[in-house]
């Protein structure tokens, strides 16, 4: 639009445009939550704005958390606000917030606006608008806040009485091109001081009054009588947010309406203050003249004109939607709290520190007991995410105590099952959990089971099979020696990560089993293992298997049957000192982020500590053992290394192929003949030949010897 | 304060001091932002100090100079589960914008914290229509010569956490690393040996390091002593 036009173009006006702060929804939120309800009844709240003043942007109508009452007290928000703040004049405003999407539709958005020029006509009309001049700038707010998702749909509007012939502007220009020097010079130190002035400061409506030596003065709108004098000049000003070069901004169309009713002008010089770096700046403020046709009627109160208002939003009339999720979510919050402290330790101790292993990592719990629950806990810690548990147990009374993931609750009506209950307070401890409970008992060797049943330990097995498969480590978790067999065997079979913890009165074994008999080694003789493994790892030496790391059978020399004589580890865990429960879960689980660490994983060699061969100084998490025995009664613990044992019932060549071969029915064989499993292994010979030397093996017995502790 | 005994650090008294030496240097140098103001707090009943409690805060500032094109394309379009006003009449009045600029405006709040002994800058960043900034959009945001040093750093580390007044998550800057730094900082001001530490002079210095995460320049008239 051309500055010097002098056909009188039309005066368009730039909208007020809306910024809502965050903390604006979040006090509504809990407004609504706390003390509204479902009440929708219209809330007085408080708009801020202030003169343009940044470079490129146009200054808005800011709504924030202070625009809302407090809960405590029902006074108006206006009360609450700071006032003499000069960036921060507050306007009045009204809002209608819904409890449906579908009510916020179905809003009479046309009389609600109409109601609210209404306001703003009364004012203008008694002069109440005149004594306090923000309220023509009064505005709408429609909302809808959806607490489930935390978005919020919204949209504002200014209210402004509409000019009918529309008012038409003759010179609109610079302030600097309208003032001489001298004037210019003294409008700006009168605005300046306005705006420095706390009485002042808040008042966006005022007039300009220059008298004939160049001097102006800033006076309040009650003040016009005054400014009647002749050789004056005067001029209509007000806090102009908007930038642009050739609009004024919003508030000057209700005020051309004030100045129309109340002083019967037909033709207004206004100027659109506006600031720069806190100062005025009348390169930036305009100054123009706009010829207004008083519209039939306008003089009679009773004769409300036609009001425009609704915000644009991006060109078009329509609501806004804003998501805020991510700051007011709680699960969401508690993600991001969790992966906070992981990505700190990982910037200021532990650089290479595998966070996205760990995130994806699938971990099977066969058992949800004393150790179950603690690797359950110590594995959330470090940021795992998907956790199995299995276990075919209900919650007893004694459980809560030493089972940490259960309360009194879970005890109830009989108990909840082991595997649900941990599920559920897994969750409640971290929503962002993937937790999965599996109610099954693990079929065991040594405890043959009767042909009615068969099928659904066949099933059972298949199960378990499956589990593993679609898991990347194994907790063996269990409280009976022979539970751990058949985990142990698929674990080889498919070469999983199995990490078995075992309890004692006051002593515990954490150890990591070594590698699957057919899985691929690379550090191995790579020449030759290539040349085998084209037929299918079939024709491997038996050198090989001492350089397996062994499992938690290895050791044994009897296979595992009915647990009920010895009274090793594993046989009587029903009475354990309760240290040891969570020492041994949280040494099981750091030993797991150590395999994944390494860069050999499964392959890893054992480590002992203080050893002075340990090239594994440099690895940032320190040694990776093989197995960990501790002793509470010493406070003591130390780091072993164990190879396969070629005779082992568990995870030997001969036994693993023959669960290839067979499959099922081998299972079926080993549960149902206790001394199959030695037969096949050669433990059986084994042990006859070491029974014929008892007599010396007795004399040379030294049960000092640490090493040889049978597990 | 002997230099070589300090250690980085700085009391909750003296903090209070250097935000308003800080408060009253911007004023006078940095005239193209709104001045800083001191936030008055509540008292955490746990608190055993005898200060006020409080922290500097200024809001709703655009660090950054905005193109002038309006590109279209970096427009994203919100589901168009809004309702329209038909009924209202087209007003020529009306000046209709169709820009979207989407300037990021940011808040920033300097908060003493006492387990560290050393201020803390938190921040949050949102566009116009409220939409808060993530931290990659943040980081996308930054003058890209500084976003990569800083952030690879081993001084300056930003993490979301709930901000101390307002219970909500804002960014700062971690600040395990600030004594450490503050003292590298006042060992290289040659005037230090001869004069002492000159407490009320942390907060510019500490900011003019910490400003640059968020893309705020201190000029060099800010760190000259009066």
């Amino acid at each position: 639009m051309a500055a010097h036009d002098s056909e009188g173009t039309i005066l368009v006006f730039a909208q007020f445009q809306s910024k809502v702060d965050e903390g604006f929804w979040h006090r509504l939120s809990s407004l609504k939550l706390n003390k509204l309800g479902i009440d929708d009844s219209p809330i007085p709240i408080t708009g801020f704005y202030a003169p343009w003043s940044h470079p490129q942007v146009s200054n808005h109508l800011t709504l924030l958390t202070q625009s809302l009452p407090t809960e405590l007290s029902e006074q108006s928000s206006t009360a609450a606000t700071s006032h003499g703040n000069r960036n921060r004049c507050p306007v009045q405003g009204t809002l209608y917030n819904m409890n449906t999407i579908e009510s916020f539709y179905a809003l009479d958005k046309r009389s609600l606006l109409k109601e609210e020029a209404k306001k703003i006509w009364d004012d203008i009309h008694t002069g109440k608008a005149v004594e306090d001049s923000a309220v023509l700038s009064r505005f709408l707010l429609i909302s809808f806040a959806d607490l489930k998702n935390w978005t919020f749909h919204y949209w504002f509007a200014f209210p402004a009485l509409v000019l009918d012939p529309p008012a038409t502007v003759v010179d609109l220009r610079r302030a600097s091109e309208y003032f001489s020097l001298e004037e210019a010079e003294s409008v700006s130190a009168a605005c300046n001081e306005w705006r420095n002035s706390s009485f002042t400061a808040e008042v966006p409506f005022f007039l300009v009054s220059i008298d004939p030596n160049s001097h102006a003065t800033v006076k309040h709108l009650k003040d016009w009588e005054t400014c009647q004098s002749d050789g004056h000049k005067l001029l209509f000003g007000f806090y102009d947010p908007c930038h642009l070069p050739n609009n004024p901004g919003w508030p000057l169309r209700n005020f051309l309406a004030l100045i129309c009713v109340r002083w019967s002008l037909k033709s207004v010089r206004f100027l659109c203050y506006r600031e720069n770096r806190g100062f005025a700046d009348l390169e930036l403020s305009l100054v123009g003249e706009a010829l207004i046709t008083v519209p039939q009627g306008w003089r009679d109160h009773q004769c409300l004109p036609n009001a425009v208002g609704w915000e644009h939003n991006k060109g078009r009339q329509v609501s806004r939607c804003i998501n805020l999720a991510k700051s007011m979510d709680p699960t969401r919050l508690a993600i991001s709290a969790a992966d906070l402290n992981l990505k700190l330790m990982r910037w200021r101790a532990l650089p290479s520190l595998n966070l996205d292993a760990l995130s994806s990592i699938k971990c099977l719990l066969l058992g949800a007991g004393t150790l179950g629950c603690q690797v359950a806990r110590m594995l959330l810690a470090w940021g795992v995410r998907k956790i199995t548990l299995l276990d075919n147990g209900r919650v007893a009374m004694s459980n809560p105590l030493r089972q940490s993931l259960y309360t009194l609750d879970d005890c109830l009506n009989g108990g909840e099952f082991k595997a649900t209950a941990a599920v559920k307070s897994l969750t409640r401890i971290f929503p962002a959990v993937d937790a999965e409970g599996i109610v099954m008992a693990i079929p065991m060797p040594g405890h043959p089971v009767p042909n009615h049943v068969e099928d659904s330990v066949l099933e059972d097995c298949r199960r378990l099979h499956d589990l593993i498969d679609s898991h990347d480590a194994v907790f063996l978790l269990t409280d009976t020696r022979e539970s751990r067999w058949l985990p142990t065997l698929l674990c080889a079979n498919t070469n999983k990560i199995a990490i078995t913890a075992a309890l004692g009165f006051d002593s515990f074994l954490v150890m990591r089993h070594g590698a699957g008999p057919f899985s691929s080694n690379h550090d191995f003789k790579a020449e030759a293992a290539n040349a085998l493994s084209a037929i299918g790892n079939f024709a491997r030496t038996d050198s090989d298997e001492r350089l397996r790391l062994g499992c938690y059978f290895c050791n044994d020399v009897v296979a595992p049957i009915d647990s009920t004589a010895n009274r090793t580890l594993d046989q009587q865990c029903t009475v354990t000192r309760p240290g040891l429960a969570p020492i041994a879960a949280a040494l099981a689980v750091e030993l797991l982020v150590g395999i994944l660490h390494h860069p050999r994983g499964i392959f890893a060699d054992g480590e002992v500590a203080n050893s002075s061969s340990n090239g594994s100084s440099e690895q940032p998490l320190g040694i990776l053992p093989h197995q960990i025995r501790g002793s509470l009664s010493q406070f003591s613990q130390m780091t072993l290394v164990g190879h396969s044992s070629n005779s082992c019932t568990a995870c030997s060549r001969t036994v693993v192929s023959e669960y290839q071969e067979r499959g099922m029915e081998f299972i079926i064989q080993a549960i149902n003949h206790p001394t199959y499993l030695e037969d096949l292994t050669g433990l059986t010979e084994l042990m006859k030949s070491a029974s014929s030397f008892n007599l010396d093996w007795d004399n040379d017995t030294d049960l000092e010897d640490d090493d040889c502790v049978q597990v | 304060m002997d230099i070589l005994s300090w250690n980085g650090t700085l009391s909750s008294s003296d903090f209070r001091l250097a935000a308003c030496a800080f408060m009253e240097k911007w004023k006078s140098v940095m005239s193209a932002f709104p001045p800083w103001s001191w936030v008055t707090c509540a008292k955490q009943p746990w608190v055993a100090s005898h200060d006020v409690e409080g922290y500097l805060s200024l809001e709703n500032i655009i660090l950054r100079s905005i193109e002038e094109e309006h590109d279209e394309l970096s427009c994203p379009q919100k589901e168009e589960t809004s309702c329209s006003e038909k009924e209202e009449p087209i007003d020529i009045a009306t000046l209709v914008q169709s820009n979207c600029s989407k300037v990021p405006y940011y808040d920033l709040h300097i908060i003493y914290s006492a387990s560290y002994r050393v201020p803390v800058l938190f921040f949050r960043a949102y566009y116009s229509d409220g939409e808060p900034l993530g931290f990659n959009e943040i980081e996308k945001d930054l003058p890209a010569h500084s976003a990569k040093a800083l952030l690879d750093s081993k001084w300056t580390y930003i993490t979301q956490e709930e901000h101390p007044y307002l219970n909500r998550p804002w960014f700062k800057l971690h600040p395990c690393g600030t004594s450490e730094w503050m003292k590298l900082l006042f060992h290289a001001d040659v005037s230090v040996p001869k004069n002492g530490v000159a407490i009320e002079l942390y907060v510019v210095s500490w900011l003019s390091v910490v400003g640059q995460v968020v893309g705020l320049r201190i000029p060099l008239e800010m760190l000259n002593q009066l």
